[in-house]
């Protein structure tokens, strides 16, 4: 009877210590995937950011790209505040939406870097092509004065 | 001649921009003015700053805003040695600003703190910045006989991404405000 009592008290132990050892390494797998989810979304935003930069030197107008990286900034920082605090699954949330803020920007970047870079050449070919028609016809205008006045 | 090909010339030949590269960092009041900031500071209260970034380098930036805080005897950021300061970052700001635009932020901060008779000092507990709390358990004050007060300094260095080195540094500017934490 006393070894049955025994046997009893061990498995409620043995059930109650793997029931806290799941909810810790539950734990530690969230707070894992939070830090991970931060640094792709840091990550997310520098590359964004570079993006940017890059359509920005090619002459596209950035503000609005500008408006959105703020917002993942924002989100970032919010992410980074509720790790701090323990809340991993807010935190890993925050840093998901965050990250995806950050590639919409980076997709967004390349597409208007490609439409600037365009739009450059058309203006650089159409400038370039009334400069030589321009100078064309100044010197034909000079010729027609001054060869008719020589001859 | 020169006229009719200037515009090609002008696309082909790139004179460099001298204009002077630079950031703004500013802090403003209450009232959005450089005044009525606070100074006498009571455990609890909240008080109001615009924190302000402008940006002419040239192209858009992405600024870090470490918002950090001293007594009289911590490092402070060194102007001459163009350094920032080696205490630690109780929060960071982050902001992308146009080139020639400008970022503000309204700030709202509160201290927790309490006098400790035995030793005449200030021990601060915690900060609350645009409700978001850190913990502050090992800052002290001590008594500042000759300004007659338990002086602190929050302040706000400027760093800025570097895509050369793919990592902030420092930008050599910083902004902050002393504070009397005497009032309960």
């Amino acid at each position: 009877m006393h070894g049955l009592k025994l046997l009893l008290v061990s498995i409620m132990l043995l059930v109650l210590s793997s029931q806290f050892l799941a909810a810790a390494s539950y734990a530690d797998a969230n707070e894992d995937m939070a830090a991970s989810t931060l640094a792709s979304a840091e990550e997310s935003i520098v590359l964004a950011y570079q993006a940017t930069l890059n359509a920005e030197e090619a002459g596209a107008n950035v503000s609005g790209l500008l408006v959105r990286l703020n917002e993942a900034g924002q989100l970032l920082a919010s992410a980074q505040t509720e790790y701090r605090l323990g809340d991993f699954e807010k935190a890993n949330e925050l840093s998901e939406s965050s990250k995806s803020i950050g590639e919409e920007v980076q997709n967004a970047a390349v597409d208007l870097r490609g439409s600037a870079l365009s739009q450059s050449v058309q203006r650089m070919v159409s400038t370039m092509v009334a400069s030589v028609v321009g100078v064309a016809s100044i010197a034909y205008l000079l010729k027609k004065r001054y060869g008719s006045t020589g001859s | 001649m020169l006229a009719a090909a200037a515009p090609t010339l002008a696309i082909l030949i790139h004179l460099p921009n001298s204009s002077e590269k630079f950031s703004e960092l500013s802090l403003l009041g209450p009232n959005h003015k450089a005044e009525d900031y606070p100074f006498n500071i009571a455990s609890n209260n909240n008080y109001s700053l615009f924190l302000g970034v402008g940006n002419h380098l040239g192209y858009c930036a992405y600024y870090l805003v470490e918002v950090k805080f001293r007594n009289q005897t911590q490092p402070a950021p060194n102007s001459f040695n163009r350094t920032s300061s080696s205490l630690p970052s109780l929060f960071n700001i982050t902001a992308f600003v146009a080139d020639e635009g400008t970022w503000e932020l309204p700030l709202t901060f509160s201290f927790d703190f309490g006098y400790n008779e035995t030793l005449t000092q200030v021990n601060l507990f915690s900060m609350t910045l645009n409700d978001v709390s850190f913990d502050m358990r090992n800052y002290t004050i001590v008594w500042d006989s000759r300004n007659n007060g338990f002086l602190g300094s929050l302040f706000f260095e400027l760093w800025v991404y570097d895509t050369a080195t793919s990592s902030f540094r420092y930008h050599e500017r910083f902004v902050g405000l002393w504070f009397n934490m005497t009032s309960s």
